[in-house]
């Protein structure tokens, strides 16, 4: 949906390009003669007219300048849209395939265990019967003896412990499904992938989906306290503001060093929702504040940041007919406010 | 056979995650499992058990899998060390391979029958192969190593070059080659006990593969690998498939690239008095990376499989 809309506007833009292109070439072969002439009448009359070329060149550079940084803008944000979703893409199933892999670790493993516990135990039970055959079978003569070997067997049997650590590994294996499950659940949930659109949600479930995904990257380091109030729901599209939410959070975790503190708020205002995430970061320097919502802008390292995470926030808040702000300190913490409207009916798509 | 193959390896697993432990000691019930949950523990605990194998996890909460590994590598060097990875990060495949000295990394979720043959693997290596001092040698002798034992550049890019001559030949005798083939000629005819290499090169194409092979025959020779593909994927594959000895990222520093010379030259010069210890350092024969490992061309191999081999007790123990 949203590349189908960048689509068009680069269409659009290349379009429109060829036609100033042309004019502006038109421009240029009726000044040349009148110029000439002019050149001829008078040598100040000739220097007026050189400046007048002169301006009007400079115009018309100016104009191609400008038509050009449109084009390219455009263009650029046709690509922040297409990356973003790709990028929000690989950061998603990174951390899903973190959180998946250890109790698919250890269930995948149990799985295997078991069916040979399970074996062992069977030979076990096996090896037990044919003690129990032979001393059904026993006559007075072999009974002691018969006796002797069953109860052997017996203790043998008693003895194993194959089926007290299948059950134990049964139980936790039944566990890491339920944490698989439930992280399944919540994708889809993130995801929305059967239900995309609009829709009446309320924030709270945005963000813990959102705290969820980004859980990988808080773990062990950054404590979150989540202040959550009773809100009405909002009408959004609820995989958009995930991302939102996921790329505020993203940011918080990053500009924390080894540990941190991270505050989710949120509060319903008069007809708006408002949910802000505070953390005790490295915070942003003022000259550095005005950029960071500019597509590309990052401070991180190649290969760390697109510098696409708030711009996108910015559109998407945005096109809530909502706002974003922030405030931060340097070497205190940085807050991100953002606020959407409880009815917003021509919220685009 | 041996007498000590008959006591149940002593393995200890460190995770932070409870259900892991006990999946792996379940799996490994043949052998005495002992598990950790606390890595700040794990050194202690390899020390008073004696362990033979240590199976860890990278991501800990308390303490990071590499560094757990460092300690228990200097509190009880003995134990052969096996990293459980969830997903790669170079920074930490780095760090295992010049600090904590892995021998193996295992991803999650691992194959059962795989982490199975290699536990046993490094257990028999762990009892078996000696261990070489961790002693420094003394300075007359140092000198005579270097003066003895060969470092080999495979590398084509002369600004990389010119750096390592610049930082090498003062100390050592370097030699310089741009092609395989240059290569296998100055292995052929002079002891070498460091090969310094790229992963690739321009003309030379992938020289992975070749790094396998000839740590398949050749062991005691420790390969450093500089790169400027920093890459944890690769970088796991040529430890677990080519057990190289050091990783550096270009462009080389002098600190580091002197430090992982001296000490390949050293562990050189003591694998030649102390020849058995090399299995250590070699691919074992677990049936994960001896086969499918190494397609290099049968007439390389061939070439690769006749270098002499200069520590002379090396081909008895081997054969
Ligand atoms: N919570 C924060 N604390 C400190 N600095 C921040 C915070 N959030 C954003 N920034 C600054 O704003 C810049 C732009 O952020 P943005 O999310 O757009 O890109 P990025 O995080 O650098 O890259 P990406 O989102 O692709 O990982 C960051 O590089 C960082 O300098
Ligand atoms: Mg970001």
């Amino acid at each position: 949906m949203v590349s189908d809309i960048a689509g068009t506007k680069s269409r659009a833009s290349c379009n429109e390009f060829p036609i100033l292109a042309d004019n502006s070439r038109g421009i240029e072969s009726h000044m040349s003669p009148l110029l000439l002439t002019l050149i001829f009448l008078s040598l100040a009359l000739a220097g007026a007219a050189g400046f007048f070329y002169v301006g009007q060149a400079r115009l018309r550079a100016r104009i191609t300048e400008l038509e050009e940084e449109g084009r390219k803008k455009e263009a650029s944000q046709a690509q922040v849209m297409h990356t973003t979703k790709l990028a929000s893409l690989g950061q998603m199933i990174a951390g899903v395939a973190h959180e998946i892999n250890t109790p698919l670790g250890f269930v995948k493993s149990n799985a295997e265990v078991i069916g040979d516990l399970l074996t062992e135990y069977e030979q076990a039970v096996a090896k037990c019967m044919t003690g129990v055959d032979f001393l059904l079978n026993a006559d007075a003569a072999t009974f002691e003896r018969a006796k002797t070997a069953v109860a052997r067997v017996r203790m043998e049997l008693a003895n194993a412990k194959g089926l007290v650590e299948a059950r134990e590994l049964l139980t936790d294996s039944v566990d890491g499904l339920k944490q698989m499950s439930a992280l399944v659940v919540n994708l889809k949930g993130f995801a929305r992938v059967d239900r995309d659109g609009m829709d009446l949600v309320d924030l709270n479930d945005c963000l813990q989906s959102a705290l969820t995904i980004a859980s990988h990257q808080l773990r062990d380091r950054v404590t979150v306290t989540r202040e959550l109030g009773k809100l009405p729901k909002v009408r959004c599209m609820p995989s958009q503001i995930n991302q939102v939410f996921l790329n505020l959070i993203t940011n918080a975790a990053q500009a924390m060093g080894e540990e941190g503190r991270m505050v989710v708020r949120s509060r319903v205002l008069t007809d708006t929702v408002e949910v802000s995430i505070e953390d005790n970061g490295a915070g942003i320097p003022d000259n550095v504040l005005p950029k960071i919502f500019d597509p590309f802008f990052t401070t991180k390292n190649v290969g760390e940041g697109t510098g696409l995470g708030l711009s996108i926030v910015h559109k998407i808040v945005q096109g809530h007919g909502g706002t974003i702000r922030v405030k931060s300190e340097v070497g205190k913490g940085t807050t991100f406010v953002v606020e959407l409207p409880i009815q917003h009916k021509d919220a685009k798509k | 056979m041996e007498p000590t193959a008959a006591r149940p390896l002593r393995i200890l697993c460190i995770d932070d995650e409870s259900r892991i432990l006990r999946a792996l000691k379940a799996l490994l019930r043949e052998h005495e499992v002992h598990i950790c949950s606390d890595p700040r523990q794990a050194p202690q605990m390899a020390k008073d058990f004696d362990i033979d194998v240590i199976v860890c996890d990278q991501r800990m909460p308390q303490m990071q899998g590499i560094d757990t590994l460092r300690e228990i590598k200097n509190a009880h060097p003995r134990a052969l060390r096996i990293l459980l990875t969830g997903y790669a990060d170079l920074k930490a495949v780095l760090g295992s391979v010049n600090e904590g000295e892995v021998f193996r990394y295992v991803n999650k979720p691992w194959e059962n029958a795989e982490i199975k043959a290699l536990v046993t693997e490094a257990g028999r290596i762990a009892r078996e192969a000696p261990l070489i001092s961790s002693e420094p040698i003394s300075e007359r002798e140092a000198e005579e190593a270097r003066g003895t034992v060969g470092v080999l550049v495979l590398e084509e890019d002369a600004v990389t070059q010119n750096r390592l001559r610049e930082i090498l030949a003062p100390h050592y005798q370097v030699r310089f080659a741009n092609t395989i083939d240059r290569a296998l000629m100055l292995l052929e005819q002079h002891e070498t006990g460091v090969l310094i290499s790229e992963t690739e090169t321009h003309k030379q194409g992938d020289l992975t593969q070749l790094l396998k092979a000839l740590k398949l025959h050749h062991p005691y020779i420790s390969t450093v690998v500089i790169t400027e593909r920093a890459n944890a994927q690769l970088a796991m594959e040529l430890i677990n498939e080519g057990q190289v000895y050091r990783m550096l990222l270009k462009p080389v520093r002098m600190g580091s690239a002197r430090l992982s010379v001296d000490s390949a030259i050293t562990r050189y010069w003591k694998l030649k008095r102390n020849p058995r210890a090399v299995k250590r350092f070699a691919l074992g024969n677990a049936p994960s990376f001896v086969e499918h490992s190494v397609p290099v061309s049968e007439q390389l191999m061939a070439r690769i499989r006749a270098l002499p081999t200069r520590i002379v007790e090396l081909m008895k123990f081997n054969g």
